[in-house]
């Protein structure tokens, strides 16, 4: 693995920490900030995307496992469910709030790097005029 | 290059620019398609869409919804509240069940106010809201017309004058003060760690500070629901379309069967009641005015208008009771949700020894003991609310109306209504003498409702639950306005008592069950005076009950209110003194039993009659077996029980038959489930003592009896019942059809309970009416004297978060019909499984 690749794991694992840490303090938008910023620092969607909707997936999944692992989900989760009118299908609240935490990850990194790379592709195409 | 290799290859400036043009715009658009979800997923998560709550603050793990998990949690702990002077304990039963004991008056209610903010503070919210007119504000448009319809009504109005008359020394004033605070603290503090109830954070806002006015907007939303009435419009309806004499004899004043009054006389006064009028004609105008009041409340949402009352209370004196003390039973009837409109708690304090159930949002216990009394209650169902068609002229007295010879300027005062997701509604309503005007589709209708007299009925019931006998308890209750109720009571020296403490209008003259005019000859004067309200104190036959039956007898001198839905038709009541009155001694295990009774006192007088109008058919085999069921059948309604069902069904069935033919031929404009009280008493007499009356002969049906009626109403309800439930008439069974629901509070039908199989019906002690039945025993309390024991149950649990263990942890219990034991806080420390709060300053 070469030093490229390290910095960018390092950079994403930071990233992640970050991410969990504005979540765990309120801040549940965090994940779509820190996807911003690791888009912005890697152009390529097809590596900014899924790490952005890792960290988002992360720093919302853990929240959730703690509080699963303190006070049990189960009763919680079917209330929501039956709230939004799927029934007791408690897993229903559990992939939606994933599937939220990913997507603000997931597209906030994918929206920076795609801001990175069309700046780019621009600049070359100035050059080449 | 040949002329085919030239087509299939592009000339080479070509290939060379189009795939640079590509390359170049692919990443604009993906930036477009990375900018287009980007917005998508930040809209839903920072604000509902098409009736999901903005998803991010919804459903994050930290701060959203997910915190009902950890608020489920109940623990031991320390806390400090701002607005406590002393320390206070709090100690919380298995069950969730409150006992607060504090140092001051003031430091118990500030303590209260936390316990109530701490397990049921959306349910608060909520029922100020209504009170105020502000549930538009966070469900939208949808709840427009019930806010502009309360705001008209003036529950707001009402409470600010009451809070504005509280005199600065009066004890009430710093109760709900420090009831405020403590809910307040608990705003603080649910904010600060997120753990609002789940329904705040999924409907996107933030509860206000709790103020005394919301606690008297929650008194004034349970006076509206248990007597603010429409039935004078229903009586104009009646009037106008079956006609004088029909009205006058099918609806009276006075009940047409025979009832259990519990206050037998002799009346203070003997004078006839002065200057009421038998019915007379209406005008097309009346009526039409009438009909238009009536369909706008008619539109109004259950439990906005009363439609009639169901609970029970009795007392047993000691002499006749097995353990020699006195013995009391209650079970106020309401609609039942969850959370329950019930908080079961003590409070202990130098001013304070009650144990008992409360209504969240106000300070005090409602229905339960002291050291010395117990007390209990049901609505009395006396007219509380009397209509007033205002004499106006637009061309030369605009915006005035004629009262006592001269013409007034109304009174306006306006609101604004917050309207999520739609503009602020500006309303104005206008107040003449009479009260608020609810409509001015033709004719300028106002209402005058004992809710709208300020009084500090708070303040009367801590009061009374002050009370150590029955002179200081009757006292206490002297100043009860509204609504009008049957407290009973029994004591610990072996007493018992009831009285019907509340307003009793009394105007000059006129038709007070219909609307009348405004122009002062008709009006309010004045109440019935205390001494002459009904009441009973230690009866000779040492019994004494209330089930919302009239509580007078005919010789009883003034008027209040006619058998026409303001009183119940009084099957449960004779039911109860039919149990109560038999030879021997009764129990604490008498009363639980009498309060689950599923007898049908009417089944018992109609049934046999029915039998003896079917002797003589040729009946088939399946209607062979029908009429053996009700021939072996002991008039219970129990849910294996077929004949029940084909008692209900018949009786149904019977009602329709009779009255049916005249709806139609006299159009008349109101549902017969709408006044089902009233003829369902009417063809009970004439069942009973007049089977030959005019009434069974309706047009288009020519001359025939009650027994006529009763077989073409037999015959005609089996296909109905077959159709609904199959051919074997032992297949019928009465938990097939009858079916109990408690509803969430906030309409979320997957929070429900139930359906499930229940017992009883609307005439039954363990009333049951409707299907499914949403409406009956909230409470269920049981006092026994004699051997010390208080119990006790609901049907819910102590806390509105669903996912709560207290939830919904009391129903199996209720719906048995046992009763939990209402333990002191020590009682409760000795039985273990408690959690503590001791909260400082």
């Amino acid at each position: 693995m070469g030093h490229a690749a390290v910095r960018r794991y390092v950079a994403i694992f930071l990233a992640a920490l970050l991410a969990l840490a504005g979540v765990l303090l309120g801040l549940w938008w965090a994940p779509f900030v820190i996807g911003v910023a690791l888009g912005a620092l890697d152009r390529r969607a097809r590596v900014a995307l899924p790490a952005g909707a890792a960290i988002g997936l992360l720093a919302w999944a853990i929240p959730l496992a703690v509080v699963h692992a303190r006070y049990g989900l189960g009763p919680t989760a079917a209330s929501l469910a039956a709230i939004m009118g799927f029934g007791h299908q408690g897993v229903v609240p559990v992939i939606l709030t994933l599937l939220v935490g990913t997507l603000l990850g997931g597209s906030g990194a994918w929206l920076a790097s795609g801001a990175r790379a069309s700046a780019l592709s621009r600049n070359i195409g100035a050059r080449h005029g | 290059m040949t002329a085919e290799s030239a087509i299939a290859e592009p000339p080479a400036v070509m290939t060379a620019v189009a795939p640079r043009r590509r390359r170049a715009k692919l990443p604009l658009l993906n930036l477009v398609g990375a900018a287009i979800v980007s917005a998508a997923v930040l809209y839903v998560s920072f604000f509902p869409v098409a009736g999901l709550p903005a998803l991010g603050a919804a459903f994050n793990p930290t701060t959203g919804a997910w915190t009902m998990a950890a608020d489920a949690q109940v623990t031991d702990r320390m806390l400090h509240l701002s607005g406590l002077q002393q320390p206070v304990r709090v100690v919380l039963e298995k069950d969730g069940t409150a006992h607060v004991t504090a140092r001051t008056d003031h430091d118990l209610f500030v303590a209260t106010g936390y316990v109530h903010a701490k397990f049921r503070l959306f349910q608060m919210d909520l029922l100020r809201r209504q009170g105020a007119g502000r549930l538009s504000e966070i469900v939208g448009k949808v709840a427009l017309d019930t806010d502009r319809f309360e705001l008209q009504l003036g529950l707001l109005r009402t409470a600010e004058l009451e809070w504005a008359q509280l005199p600065a020394s009066d004890p009430l004033r710093d109760a709900l003060l420090a009831y405020a605070q403590g809910v307040n603290d608990r705003i603080t503090e649910a904010e600060s760690t997120h753990q609002l109830d789940a329904m705040f954070t999924l409907l996107g806002y933030h509860p206000q500070p709790w103020t005394p006015v919301d606690s008297l907007l929650v008194k004034g939303d349970m006076t509206q629901t248990l007597n603010f009435t429409d039935t004078p419009l229903v009586m104009a309806l009646l009037n106008k379309s079956l006609g004088t004499d029909l009205a006058s004899e099918w609806f009276p004043i006075l009940p047409p069967n025979q009832q259990a009054p519990y206050d037998p006389g002799p009346y203070g006064k003997v004078e006839p009641p002065q200057g009421i009028a038998t019915m007379t004609a209406m005008t097309d105008a009346q009526s039409a005015s009438a009909q238009a009041v009536y369909e706008r409340l008619a539109a109004l949402p259950a439990g906005l208008v009363s439609k009639g009352g169901a609970s029970n209370n009795w007392a047993v004196a000691g002499a006749k009771s097995a353990s020699g003390g006195a013995l009391l039973a209650g079970d106020p009837h309401l609609h039942l949700t969850l959370p329950a409109i019930w908080f079961q708690l003590t409070q202990e304090s130098p001013g304070f020894h009650t144990s008992g159930v409360s209504i969240p949002g106000t300070p005090g216990v409602l229905i339960g003991h002291n050291q010395h009394i117990a007390w209990s209650l049901t609505d009395a169902q006396n007219q509380q609310t009397f209509f007033y068609m205002e004499k106006e002229d637009s061309k030369t007295h605009p915006g005035m109306y004629f009262w006592n010879g001269a013409w007034r300027k109304y009174i306006t005062v306006s609101y604004q209504i917050p309207v999520l997701g739609g503009a602020t509604e500006h309303l104005t309503v206008k107040w003449s003498v009479h009260g608020p005007v609810i409509s001015e589709r033709g004719q300028t209708t106002s209402v005058w409702w004992s809710g709208n007299l300020p009084s500090q009925d708070l303040g009367v019931l801590m009061n009374a639950g002050r009370a150590s006998n029955w002179q200081e308890f009757r006292e206490a209750l002297r100043g009860w306005y509204s609504p009008t109720h049957n407290f009973v009571y029994a004591d610990d020296k072996g007493n018992i008592g009831l009285i019907s403490a509340g307003y009793y209008p009394q105007v000059a003259k006129g038709q007070p069950w219909m609307p009348m005019p405004g122009t002062g000859e008709y009006d309010v004067t004045g109440t019935i005076p205390y001494d002459d309200i009904p009441q009973a104190y230690n009866p000779p036959d040492g019994i004494i009950w209330s089930a919302n039956q009239r509580q007078v007898t005919s010789s009883y001198p003034y008027y209040i209110g006619t058998a026409s839905n303001f009183f119940d038709p009084g099957y449960r009541a004779n039911e109860i003194h039919r149990v109560l009155s038999q030879p021997g001694k009764l129990s604490a295990s008498d009363m639980q039993a009498l309060q689950t009774d599923t007898h049908d006192f009417l089944a018992s007088e109609i049934v046999p009659v029915l039998l003896q109008s079917l002797s003589k058919e040729q009946l088939t085999p399946q209607e062979s077996t029908i009429v053996q069921l009700l021939r072996n059948w002991d008039f219970r309604m129990e849910i294996n029980s077929s004949a029940a069902t084909i008692w209900s069904y018949f009786y149904g069935w019977y009602v329709y038959e009779v009255f049916n033919p005249w709806w139609k031929s006299r159009a008349v404009p109101v549902e017969m489930q709408e006044i089902s009280d009233t003829l369902d008493q009417d063809l009970e007499a004439w069942t009973l003592h007049d089977p030959s009356n005019r009434a069974f002969s309706a047009p288009g049906v020519g001359s025939r009896s009650a027994a006529d009626a009763q077989r073409a109403a037999f015959h005609k309800m089996i296909p109905q019942i077959a159709k609904d439930l199959g051919k074997d008439p032992n297949s019928w069974t009465w938990g097939r059809v009858h079916l109990r629901v408690l509803e969430n509070l906030a309409e979320v039908k997957g929070l429900n309970y139930g359906p499930r199989p229940d017992r009883g019906d609307g005439r039954t002690p363990l009333a049951a009416g409707d299907y499914p039945s949403t409406h009956g025993p909230s409470w269920r309390m049981v006092v026994d004297w004699g051997s010390g024991t208080f119990q006790g149950i609901y049907p819910g649990g102590q806390s509105e978060n669903p996912a709560s263990d207290w939830y919904m942890d009391r129903v199996d219990t209720w719906f048995a019909g046992r009763l939990n034991p209402m333990l002191t806080a020590e009682q409760a420390v000795a039985a273990g499984g408690i959690r503590t709060w001791d909260m400082r300053p």
